[in-house]
C-alpha cells in the first residue's frame, strides 16, 4: 500500500501539472508532492528497519532497506530541484523564452522522471527494472534539450543515442540472466524468474558462464547510465545544458539510480561467480573514470561542465567501493550516493541561479562571487568544500570508510590510485572555485539572493554535514541497505 | 603407380570411362564458355535494340587468332609466352577435376574446394604476370587493378563454398554435389542463400562483367581485364581468350552444380552424360542470360567502389559459413 | 522445436536478420537502410509468431504482433521520413571505409561465433545454436554506431543492436516476460520518434544532419 503510494504521488502530481497552467501554485504543489515521497521514502525506511519488506501492485514492487534508501535519495533531491524549479520556471517566463504551455510540459516530464526512477528502485523484478531505467532515458531526452538551442539539440542527441546503446546491453546481460537462471533445474518458471528473491534463491547455482558474459554487458551498459568510462561521453553534455533542476536531478540520482541496478546484479553474479569477476570489472571501469575525470578537470571552463566530470569521479569511486563488496565498503558506497547527490544537486542549483543572475556560467567571466553575492558565494564555496570530501561532510566519511573497504579485501593498490587522482581533481576544482569564488579585483555592493534559494540549499548543505557528524538515524538503515546485496 | 592408378579407379566404374567424361567436361567448357560469353553478348545487343554478334561468334574469334602469326612485343621474357598456358592449363586442369557431368569425375578425391579455387587463382596470377611483363603502362595498371579485384575475391569464392562444404560436412566438391542432391531442402536454408549471393557477386568479379569492368570497353581509365592482355596477339591472344571463356564456363557451371544439382550423372552411365550435358548447358545459359539483363540494367562501378561490392560479397559468405556452422 | 519446417523457418529468419545487418554496412544509400530494417522486423516477427505456434504460447504471439508493428512499419517509415527531407543522401564519409569496414564485419561474426560458445554449452539445442547471429548482430550495430556519421545511419546502428539483443533474446528464452518485451518494443520505438523529432529540428535550425559538424560540446 505504502509503495504503490510513492509511485502514485508524482504520477498524481504530474497529471495535476498537466491539466492546469502553470503558476506559481502549482509549483508548490510539485514540491508538496515531492515532500510526501521523501515523507514515505522514510517510513519505507522505518518499515524496512523493523525488518518488514513492503510489497505493492500484487507482488510487482517491493521495497527492502536497499529500495527504501535509494527512495529517501531520490524524495530529497527531488524536493531540493523542485524548489528551484518554481525559480527557474519564473524566470524563464517572465525573460519571455518560454510560455506557460512550456512550464506545464516541463513539470509533467519532471514528475514521470521522478516517478520512472522510483518505479526502477522500487520493481521487485529485474526486467521491469530495466524498463524503469530505460524510461528514464525518454523522459529527460526533452528536459535536456529544454532550451531548444543548437547546444542542447547536440547535448540531447549524443545522451539518447549513448545510452540507448547502453541500456540495449544491459537488456542483452538482462536476457542472459534469465536464460541461466530459466536452465537451474527446480527453478520458477515464466515471468517470476527475474524477480530478485526467487533470482537470489538460485543465484549460486547458476551457470558461471553466462553470468560471466552477461555481467560484463551488465557493466557496460547501466554503466553507460551511471557515467563511467568508456561509455561517458553524453555526460558531460547533458548536465551542462539541461536546466539546473534537471541537471541536479540527473547528476545527484539518475546516475546512482542506474548504479542500484548495477549492485542488484552484482549480488547474483557474485553468488554465482564469486566476489572476483565483478570486483575486477568494476575495478577497471573505476579507474578509468577516475583517469578521464583527473585529466579532463582542468581544462573545463564552464561551471556545469566541472561539475558534470566531477560526477564522473564520484561515479568512479562508487565502482571502487562497490568493487570492495564488504558491508562497510556498500554501507560506505549507499552514504555516498546520499552524500553526492546532496552535494551535486545544492552546487548545480546554484550554478542554475548563477547562470540566472549573473547570464554565463563561465568560470572566467564570473570572479569573486563571495564578495558579489555572499550568501550563492557562500554556499557554492561549502558546497565545493563538501563535494571535494573535506570534514564535516558526509562524503568525507564515506570516502574513508570506502578506502577503508578497499584495503581490506586487498585492492589497496586501486585505492592509493584513486587518492592520486582525487589530489589532481582537488586541485583542480580548487582552481576553478578559486577564480569564482575569490579572484577579480572588482568591488561592487553585494546584493542579495532571494530565501527561495537560500534556505533549500543551506538546507541541503546543513543536512550534508549533519550525516558527516553522525551517523544517526541511518546508520541502521544503511547496514541494513547493504546486508541486502551483501552475503 | 599401382596405389596411383587404384586411386584413380574407384570399384565399379572403368578408369578409361572416367577419365572420358573428364576429357569431354574439358572439351564442353572450352567451347561452352565462348558460347555463353556469346550468348551474353547477344542478349545484351538485344537488349539495347542492336542485332549483335552471332553467338558462336568467339568460336570464330579463336579459330581466326589461332591461325595468326605470333607477334610478342620486344624485350619480354619467357614469362609471356608461358602466362596464356599457365592460365589454359590451370583452367583445363580445374574443369578436369570439377563435378559438372558426373559427381565421379577422375582424382575425385582430389576435387577439394581448396584445390579448384587454387587452380583459379594461379590463373590469375600468371594472367597479371603477363600483364606486367612487357612493361607497358597499361599492361601495369590493368595487373594492379586484377589483383586489387582478385585479392577479395577469391578468398570470397573460398569462404563461400566453404559454407555449402559446412553443410555437407565435406569439403570435397563432388561430395557436396552428392549431399545436396539426397537434401533438396538444404535449397532454402539461409546458410544457402547467402552464399549463391556471395558467389554470384564473386562470379561477376572474377570474369570481368559489369558492374566490375566493362568486357567491351577500350577506355583506358575503366578498363582492367583488356588493359592486361593489350599486349597479347595471334595465338597468345587465343588462348587468353579460351582459358578466360573457360574460366567463366567453369565458375557458371560450379555455381550450377552447387546450387541445383539436377541433372548430375550419378552413374557414369553414357545416357547420364547425355542427360547431364543438356541440363548443364541450360542451367549455365539460364544463369548467363539473368548476368546479362543484370549488365544490361546496371551501370559500371567507379573502379575505387569495386572493392565495397566485393567485400560485401566476402562477409556474406562468412555469414553464411558462420550460419552453417550454427545451424548445423 | 519439433516440426522441420518451424525450425527451418526460424533459422531463415535469424539468417535473414544477421543478412541486414551485413546490408546496412554494404549500402551507402540512406533510403536502403530502411527497407534493410523492414526485412529485419519482418524476420523477427515471424520468428516470434512461429515459436509462438510452436510452444502454444498466447503473450508470445501477441509480442509478435507487437514487434511486426514497431519494429517492419512504424519504426522504418518514421526513419523514411528523415530521409525523405534529404533527397539522395548517402553516407558519403564514414570514419571506416566500406570495405575495411565489411571485413571487419567479417570479423565479428567470426568473433561472436567463438564468445557464445558458451551459451550452447549450456543448453545445447537447434535454437540456441544460432545465438551466435544474434550477437554478431549486435556488433554489426555498434561497429555502424562508431564509424558512421549521418544522424540517419546512426539511429540505424542503435537498432541493429536492438535487433540483434531481440533475436538472442527469442532464440535463448523464447521472448522474456510479457511485461519486459512489452517495455523494451515501446522504449525502442519512443527512442526512434525521440531521435526522429531532434532530427528534425536539427535540419530545420542546422540545414543539416551530419553529426561531424556537430562539434561545439567537445573537450
Amino acid at each position: 500500500m505504502l509503495v504503490t503510494a510513492v509511485l502514485a504521488v508524482p504520477l498524481a502530481a504530474g497529471a495535476l501539472a498537466g491539466a492546469l497552467p502553470w503558476r506559481r501554485a502549482v509549483g508548490w504543489a510539485m514540491v508538496l508532492a515531492n515532500a510526501a515521497v521523501l515523507g514515505l521514502g522514510i517510513a519505507l525506511a522505518v518499515e524496512a528497519d523493523h525488518h518488514r519488506v513492503a510489497g505493492g501492485l500484487d507482488g510487482a514492487l517491493r521495497a527492502d532497506a536497499l529500495s527504501a534508501f535509494m527512495v529517501v535519495v531520490i524524495g530529497t533531491i527531488s524536493l531540493l530541484a523542485s524548489i528551484q524549479s518554481i525559480r527557474y520556471l519564473e524566470a524563464e517566463i517572465a525573460g519571455g523564452e518560454h510560455g506557460a504551455r512550456h512550464a506545464s510540459l516541463y513539470s509533467v516530464l519532471v514528475e514521470v522522471f521522478v516517478a520512472c526512477m522510483l518505479a526502477a528502485v522500487l520493481s521487485a523484478n529485474l526486467g521491469t527494472l530495466w524498463v524503469a531505467v530505460e524510461a528514464t532515458t525518454i523522459a529527460t531526452t526533452f528536459l535536456v534539450g529544454h532550451r531548444r538551442n543548437d547546444k542542447a539539440l547536440e547535448a540531447s542527441w549524443k545522451y539518447v543515442l549513448i545510452c540507448s546503446v547502453g541500456i540495449a546491453l544491459a537488456f542483452f546481460g538482462t536476457v542472459l540472466v534469465y536464460f541461466a537462471a530459466l536452465h537451474v533445474p527446480g527453478h520458477a518458471t515464466g515471468a517470476s524468474v527475474l524477480d530478485w528473491t526467487s533470482l537470489m534463491r538460485a543465484s549460486h547455482r547458476l551457470d558461471p558462464g553466462v553470468v560471466r558474459l552477461a555481467m560484463a554487458l551488465l557493466v557496460l551498459g547501466y554503466g553507460t547510465k551511471v557515467g563511467l568510462a568508456p561509455m561517458h561521453s553524453w555526460l558531460p553534455d547533458a548536465h551542462s545544458q539541461a536546466p539546473a533542476p534537471v541537471s541536479a536531478l540527473m547528476s545527484g540520482v539518475l546516475l546512482t539510480v542506474a548504479f542500484y541496478a548495477l549492485l542488484r546484479f552484482k549480488a547474483v553474479a557474485d553468488a554465482a561467480l564469486g566476489p572476483g569477476f565483478t570486483r575486477g570489472l568494476l575495478v577497471i571501469v573505476g579507474l578509468a573514470s577516475l583517469l578521464v575525470a583527473a585529466s579532463l578537470l582542468l581544462t573545463q571552463r564552464d561551471v556545469k561542465r566541472m561539475l558534470a566530470y566531477h560526477s564522473i569521479e564520484h561515479m568512479g569511486l562508487i565502482a571502487l567501493g562497490a568493487a570492495a563488496g564488504t558491508t562497510l565498503a556498500i554501507a560506505a558506497v549507499l552514504l555516498h550516493i546520499l552524500g553526492h547527490g546532496l552535494a551535486k544537486a545544492v552546487l548545480f542549483l546554484a550554478s542554475g541561479e548563477i547562470l540566472l543572475v549573473e547570464g554565463t556560467s563561465e568560470i572566467e567571466k564570473i570572479p569573486a562571487l563571495l564578495t558579489r553575492r555572499p550568501l550563492l558565494g557562500g554556499i557554492f564555496g561549502f558546497g565545493l568544500i563538501a563535494l571535494l570530501g573535506l570534514p564535516p561532510f558526509s562524503l568525507f566519511v564515506s570516502e574513508l570508510n570506502m578506502i577503508r573497504g578497499e584495503v581490506d579485501v586487498g585492492l589497496g593498490w586501486a585505492a592509493g590510485l584513486s587518492l592520486v587522482a582525487m589530489a589532481v581533481i582537488f586541485a583542480a576544482v580548487m582552481a576553478h572555485g578559486r577564480h569564482l569564488l575569490l579572484g577579480g579585483r572588482r568591488i561592487t555592493t553585494p546584493s542579495a539572493t532571494p530565501r527561495l534559494v537560500g534556505i533549500p540549499l543551506v538546507g541541503g548543505l546543513v543536512a550534508c554535514a549533519a550525516f558527516g557528524l553522525s551517523a544517526w538515524p541511518l546508520q541502521p538503515l544503511l547496514d541494513a541497505a547493504a546486508r541486502v546485496v551483501v552475503r | 603407380m599401382t596405389a596411383l592408378l587404384a586411386t584413380l579407379s574407384a570399384p565399379g566404374d572403368p578408369l578409361a570411362a572416367r577419365i572420358g567424361i573428364s576429357v569431354l567436361q574439358v572439351a564442353c567448357v572450352l567451347v561452352g564458355g565462348p558460347l555463353l560469353l556469346g550468348l551474353m553478348a547477344k542478349i545484351r545487343a538485344r537488349a539495347e535494340g542492336r542485332t549483335g554478334p552471332p553467338v558462336t561468334q568467339g568460336l570464330f574469334d579463336l579459330r581466326k587468332l589461332v591461325g595468326k602469326e605470333a607477334v610478342r612485343a620486344e624485350h619480354t621474357s619467357a614469362v609471356t609466352a608461358l602466362a596464356p598456358l599457365v592460365l589454359v592449363a590451370s583452367a583445363a586442369v580445374a574443369v578436369a577435376l570439377s563435378p559438372l557431368l558426373t559427381t565421379r569425375p577422375v582424382l575425385e578425391t582430389s576435387a577439394d574446394v581448396f584445390v579448384v579455387v587454387y587452380l583459379l587463382l594461379m590463373g590469375s596470377v600468371a594472367l597479371a604476370l603477363g600483364g606486367l611483363d612487357a612493361g607497358t603502362a597499361f599492361g601495369g595498371l590493368g595487373s594492379s587493378r586484377a589483383m586489387t579485384i582478385g585479392a577479395i575475391s577469391e578468398p570470397a569464392l573460398l569462404v563461400g563454398i566453404l559454407a555449402l562444404a559446412v553443410q555437407a560436412k565435406t569439403s570435397n566438391l563432388p561430395g557436396i554435389v552428392t549431399a545436396t542432391l539426397a537434401h533438396p531442402g538444404w535449397l532454402a536454408s539461409p546458410q544457402r542463400i547467402l552464399a549463391l549471393v556471395a558467389l554470384v557477386v564473386v562470379v561477376i568479379a572474377e570474369t570481368g562483367r559489369i558492374p566490375v569492368d566493362n568486357p567491351s570497353t577500350h577506355l583506358e581509365l575503366t578498363m582492367v581485364h583488356e588493359a592486361m592482355v593489350l599486349e597479347d596477339a595471334g595465338p597468345d591472344l587465343a588462348l587468353v581468350s579460351a582459358g578466360e571463356a573457360m574460366r567463366l564456363g567453369l565458375l557458371l557451371a560450379l555455381v550450377a552444380n552447387l546450387f541445383f544439382p539436377w541433372g548430375v550423372d550419378t552413374s557414369a552411365s553414357g545416357l547420364g552424360i547425355v542427360v547431364a550435358l543438356g541440363a548443364l548447358g541450360a542451367k549455365t545459359a539460364a544463369i548467363a542470360a539473368l548476368i546479362a539483363l543484370v549488365e544490361v540494367s546496371t551501370a559500371k562501378l567507379r573502379l575505387f567502389r569495386v572493392p565495397e561490392l566485393l567485400a560485401g560479397g566476402f562477409v556474406l559468405a562468412v555469414v553464411a559459413v558462420t550460419t552453417g556452422l550454427v545451424t548445423r | 522445436m519439433r516440426s522441420g519446417t518451424a525450425l527451418d523457418l526460424v533459422q531463415l529468419a535469424s539468417g535473414v536478420v544477421l543478412a541486414g545487418a551485413v546490408l546496412a554496412l554494404w549500402r551507402r544509400d540512406l533510403r536502403a537502410l530502411t527497407s534493410v530494417l523492414v526485412l529485419q522486423g519482418a524476420a523477427l516477427a515471424t520468428l516470434a509468431a512461429v515459436l509462438a505456434v510452436e510452444g502454444g504460447d498466447v503473450a508470445l504471439g501477441v509480442v509478435a504482433g507487437v514487434v511486426l508493428l514497431a519494429k517492419a512499419i512504424v519504426i522504418p517509415s518514421l526513419l523514411a521520413r528523415v530521409v525523405r527531407r534529404d533527397p539522395g543522401s548517402r553516407e558519403t564519409a564514414p570514419l571506416v571505409n566500406v570495405p575495411a569496414s565489411l571485413v571487419g564485419a567479417a570479423g565479428l561474426v567470426v568473433l561472436s561465433y567463438l564468445v557464445a560458445g558458451r551459451l550452447t554449452a549450456l543448453f545445447p539445442d537447434p535454437l540456441t545454436r544460432l545465438a551466435p547471429l544474434g550477437l554478431a548482430t549486435v556488433l554489426i550495430g555498434f561497429f555502424v554506431l562508431t564509424t558512421r556519421r549521418k544522424a540517419v545511419s546512426q539511429i540505424v546502428g542503435l537498432l541493429l543492436v536492438d535487433n540483434g539483443v531481440a533475436l538472442t533474446a527469442f532464440l535463448l528464452t523464447a521472448g522474456v516476460p510479457l511485461l519486459v518485451e512489452l517495455g523494451a518494443s515501446l522504449d525502442v520505438l519512443l527512442v526512434v520518434v525521440v531521435l526522429q523529432v531532434l532530427a528534425t529540428t536539427m535540419r530545420a535550425r542546422l540545414g543539416h544532419v551530419d553529426l561531424d559538424q556537430l562539434r561545439e560540446l567537445h573537450d
